[in-house]
């Protein structure tokens, strides 16, 4: 979408150029002859709307880029001596209720009515970020300014992202190993937490990896096993003959996997025994012990006393993170990889599905079929159907491709598996094709556009020479609407990836951490459902339990949905920038 | 609903007086921690309520971790959905924040010959949620009837649409209600209708939200504004307010213990239904997920997710209902 209005720009200034004319000339003539006010109307049409792209473009970026620095953390005591130690997320002024005010100034005996004469009757208020939910019950505190007796930026204050419950922030007090205290001293915590945190973090991470992979492996063996058992019983009955042997064989190969099972067991517990000895011990802010297992920690950081080159790596590593890592604790916290994933092999999908289609019907329209009132029938129709709301899609996928054709097919081919559906629900196949259907208007267009576009002259010149009609268009007409096309799908690509109402009917999910494709036969599995950045932007800005934590995120994801889109029309762009090179020759 | 009740305050009035000092509610000592079993694999479709719908998350993500390569895939969309895909057969788990209709139930017997089983999972209250700058305390039912219904079941005298009716002065005096409610396909839509407004009629003014956590997010966002939402979703930029039956009876605070008490008005089980037939034995990968629910790994996800975790007895009687023999 951008890249068009680039496009229009450009065209624009140079219509502006050829409108100069000399103060002579302008003299003469009167204002409306001129075109002059016209200018002026057009250009605004494009200021209002450049300005509105970049006012939200503005907005997404600098709130997306934000969310992921490092704050430092506050310490506010108030008057009756509650503390709230976080980051703080939001500053307000608000205007309090006097009899408030009065009951306030008893209550916890501040100089609350001072204050109010000093600011004018405007109070600030801060949320303050408090995490520890595990022990509070609140992630978010919202902290007056007048209730403050003591604000401090505590230099040991440390920041521990965790990977459950959420932040945690406290003063670390010891560094803990087999239950015994090795280190108390603040340098040396922090000494020995860098030493360990490392092969810890890898020790867990190979634990995964055993977890997700070697266990894996063998549950889908084993799993495909069962199937076969099933199809058997479904096809000979149970209790006969080839069930009896397929039984057999299902049962040794069970014994087999169940002691491959055990092994790898017994080396994750090993690796968590040897994680489980190293443990922190914390102080939080209003006295109470936490001890966390340092396998626990994502990362951890002393917020107040970091240099900027330390921010920035913590940023990164966040960013790092954002991208490359699975979502954990319902989605609010880790990455978006999946989602990341799953919305560009969806858009890759749905635009190998809709250009060839959307060719074929356009250049049968084009070239094919003679005009007459059925041709342009089908041709409103075709541009009507691009004016269809997307859900409408959504609806008939789910119909169509999830209840009839995916059903058939479970049927078919998957019956060993029934009652659970395979193909007979949501998954990216079938959102791939209900995608490619709600795009193919917009790729027939384009493509008629760039078909019409290639002079007669060269089709005749193609005759003339002996070729036939199928001849001329393959190797005359096609290569050169090949742009045209191009910018069709570019369209196509931009609409597909960005929608997200007719995805939550046909395979858009909130939590699908296998990828449609991996290691596993046969690779590519496209009956799965996935996650979409579109629906998860959804999904945190409106589902979301600790919505104040997801606020931001929601930010972060548009920004990085966006740039997907950017760059996928970026690689059409440059390819059909190439297309255009080899035919530059060709034009007159 | 007052049966229930009387099992869970068996339980629960130890560990309840043990937690009233700290904010956060602990989980039934006597459940078991979960223990893995080998050869569960294979697919979960979770299709139903959105109030569940982080809960279910953190119960696969749990359950994840210990089976690898149980794929789980969940779906949130409102309760409504829970019934027609457990039937269809797309769904393996139908999880509800109410109890289905006698008119679902009936078209599932139709198709199965037996009913649905519900396992009570967890426990939340619907909060009644104000701007976090709101003065009120707390409203009697008859009244937040008059603000949300045009039908005022409940009977109180006149319609509520100013916040100056309530008693309010200064800022508040002259400030019109703003309400925010849920869409119809949502099982809260469906228990506010029914234990508020007396199964009365929604205002037509009423904005309704596509999430649970939107309508906080629009109150937060909104002076005069009013929503109901589960307890889980509560944020610092709202208040809970406490409910009463009426002007006679005692304001109760939205607060855990009222919630296991049952005085609380709004509180309510958030279910699980799933396709159990009586008596034959249910497969592994569903056997081991409920189990999971019903340990203490699964049950401080409740506590993790802002709800209330059940106690023990009742969580013996749901794994019970589907067969399993509970080892604790």
């Amino acid at each position: 979408m951008k890249t068009d209005a680039a496009v229009q720009k450009s065209t624009e200034s140079k219509k502006k150029n050829s409108f100069k004319r000399s103060s002579r000339q302008r003299a003469k003539a009167s204002l409306f002859a001129q075109g002059e006010p016209m200018i002026w109307l057009t250009g605004g049409g494009l200021v209002v709307s450049l300005m509105m792209i970049a006012g939200l473009m503005t907005l997404i970026v600098i709130n997306g880029i934000n969310t992921l620095w490092p704050k430092p953390v506050d310490l506010f005591v108030t008057y009756d001596n509650k503390p709230y130690m976080g980051e703080i997320t939001r500053v307000e002024h608000f205007n309090p209720a006097k009899s408030e005010l009065h009951q306030h100034q008893e209550k916890v005996n501040s100089d609350a009515v001072a204050y109010f004469e000093k600011h004018n009757g405007i109070a600030k208020r801060m949320l303050v970020r408090t995490g520890n939910f595990d022990l509070s019950g609140e992630h978010y505190n919202w902290v007056n300014e007048y209730d403050v007796r003591e604000h401090t930026t505590p230099e040991q204050a440390c920041v521990v992202e965790r990977t459950s419950w959420g932040r945690f922030y406290g003063f670390p007090s010891a560094f803990l190993y087999n239950g015994e205290v090795i280190a108390q001293d603040d340098n040396q915590i922090w000494e020995t937490f860098n030493k360990h945190h490392k092969e810890v973090r890898k020790r867990w991470r190979t634990q995964r990896k055993l977890e997700t992979h070697e266990i894996g492996k063998i549950n889908f063996y084993e799993e495909k096993e069962r199937l076969k058992l099933r199809e058997k019983e479904l096809k000979f009955g149970i209790e006969s003959e080839q069930w009896n042997t397929q039984n057999d064989h299902f049962k040794s190969f069970h014994a087999r996997s169940q002691s491959a099972y055990e092994d790898i067991r017994t080396e994750i517990n090993s690796l968590k025994e040897e994680n489980d000895k190293y443990k922190i011990r914390f102080t939080t802010a209003d006295n109470k012990e936490k001890i966390i297992p340092l396998a626990d920690i994502v990362r951890m950081y002393p917020a107040n006393s970091l240099t900027f080159f330390d921010r920035m790596n913590i940023y990164l590593s966040r960013w790092h993170e954002f991208l490359f890592d699975e979502p954990r604790e319902a989605n609010s916290e880790g990455g978006v990889f999946p989602a990341i994933f799953g919305t560009v092999v969806m858009t890759v999908i749905m635009s190998l599905a809709v250009v060839p289609f959307g060719v074929m019907a356009a250049l049968y329209l084009r070239e094919y079929a003679k005009g007459g009132l059925v041709v342009s029938t089908i041709r409103i129709s075709i541009n009507n159907l691009a004016g269809v709301p997307s859900i409408v899609f959504g609806v008939f996928g789910l119909g169509f491709f999830c209840y009839m054709v995916g059903a058939s097919i479970d049927d078919i081919f998957f019956a060993a598996r029934l009652p659970n559906p395979t193909f007979g629900k949501g998954g990216i196949l079938w959102a791939s094709m209900t995608l490619a259907l709600m795009t193919l208007p917009v790729v027939i267009v384009a493509t008629e556009e760039a078909l019409s576009a290639v002079p007669n002259s060269m089709r005749e010149g193609s005759y003339a020479c002996g070729a036939g009609k199928w001849q001329t268009i393959w190797r005359i007409v096609l290569p050169r609407a090949m742009p045209g096309i191009m910018t069709g799908m570019i369209l196509a690509m931009a609409r597909g990836a960005g929608e997200v109402a007719p995805l939550m009917l046909v395979g858009a999910v909130k939590l699908a951490p296998e990828l449609p494709v991996d290691g596993m036969f046969p690779f590519v599995h496209l009956e799965r459902s996935f996650m979409h950045l579109g629906f998860h932007i959804y999904d945190l800005g409106f589902q979301s339990q600790n919505s104040e934590a997801a606020k931001p995120m929601v930010f972060t994801t548009t920004l990085l949905l966006i740039t997907i889109v950017f760059i996928l029309n970026m690689l059409a762009v440059k390819l059909r920038r190439k297309l255009r090179k080899k035919f530059v020759s060709a034009k007159f | 609903m007052k049966k229930l009740y009387a099992v869970l305050s068996f339980g629960m009035a130890m560990t309840v007086a043990a937690t009233m000092a700290t904010a956060q509610v602990k989980v039934d000592p006597e459940l078991p921690e979960y223990k893995p079993v080998s050869g569960v694999s294979g697919t979960l479709k979770s299709v139903g309520s959105d109030t569940l719908n982080n809960l279910m998350t953190l119960w696969s993500e749990g359950f994840k971790k210990i089976y690898p390569n149980v794929q789980i895939e969940i779906e949130g969309k409102g309760s409504s959905t829970a019934p027609p895909a457990l039937i269809e057969g797309t769904s393996n788990l139908g999880p509800m924040s109410r109890k289905m209709k006698d008119k679902e139930i009936d078209e599932f017997e139709q198709k199965f010959g037996y009913k649905p089983t519900s396992l009570p999972t967890s426990i939340d209250m619907l909060a009644v949620y104000v701007n976090k700058d709101n003065p009120i305390d707390g409203m009697t039912m008859p009244q937040v009837d008059a603000i949300f219904s045009k039908s005022r079941k409940l009977g109180y005298a006149q319609d509520i649409t100013n916040w100056g009716q309530l008693g309010l002065a200064e800022q508040f005096a002259n400030l019109p209600i703003s309400m925010y409610g849920r869409n119809a396909a949502s099982g809260t839509y469906g228990y506010f209708k029914e234990h508020t407004l007396g199964k009365g009629d929604y205002k037509d003014s009423v904005k309704e939200q596509p999430g649970s956590s939107a309508v906080v997010q629009g109150v937060a966002s909104d002076l005069g504004g009013i929503g109901y939402s589960g307890i889980g979703y509560k944020t610092a930029d709202v208040k809970a307010i406490a409910l009463a039956l009426d002007e006679n009876s005692e304001m109760i605070p939205a607060t855990p213990e009222y919630a296991y008490s049952g005085d609380y008005p709004l509180s309510r089980f958030l279910y699980i239904y799933v396709n159990y037939k009586p008596g034959s034995e249910i497969d592994p990968l569903r056997r081991e997920f409920i189990k999971y629910i019903f340990s203490q790994q699964g049950q401080s996800d409740v506590v993790k997710d802002g709800y209330f975790p059940v106690p023990a007895d009742m969580a013996r009687q749901a794994l019970e209902s589907v067969g399993i023999t509970p080892e604790f």
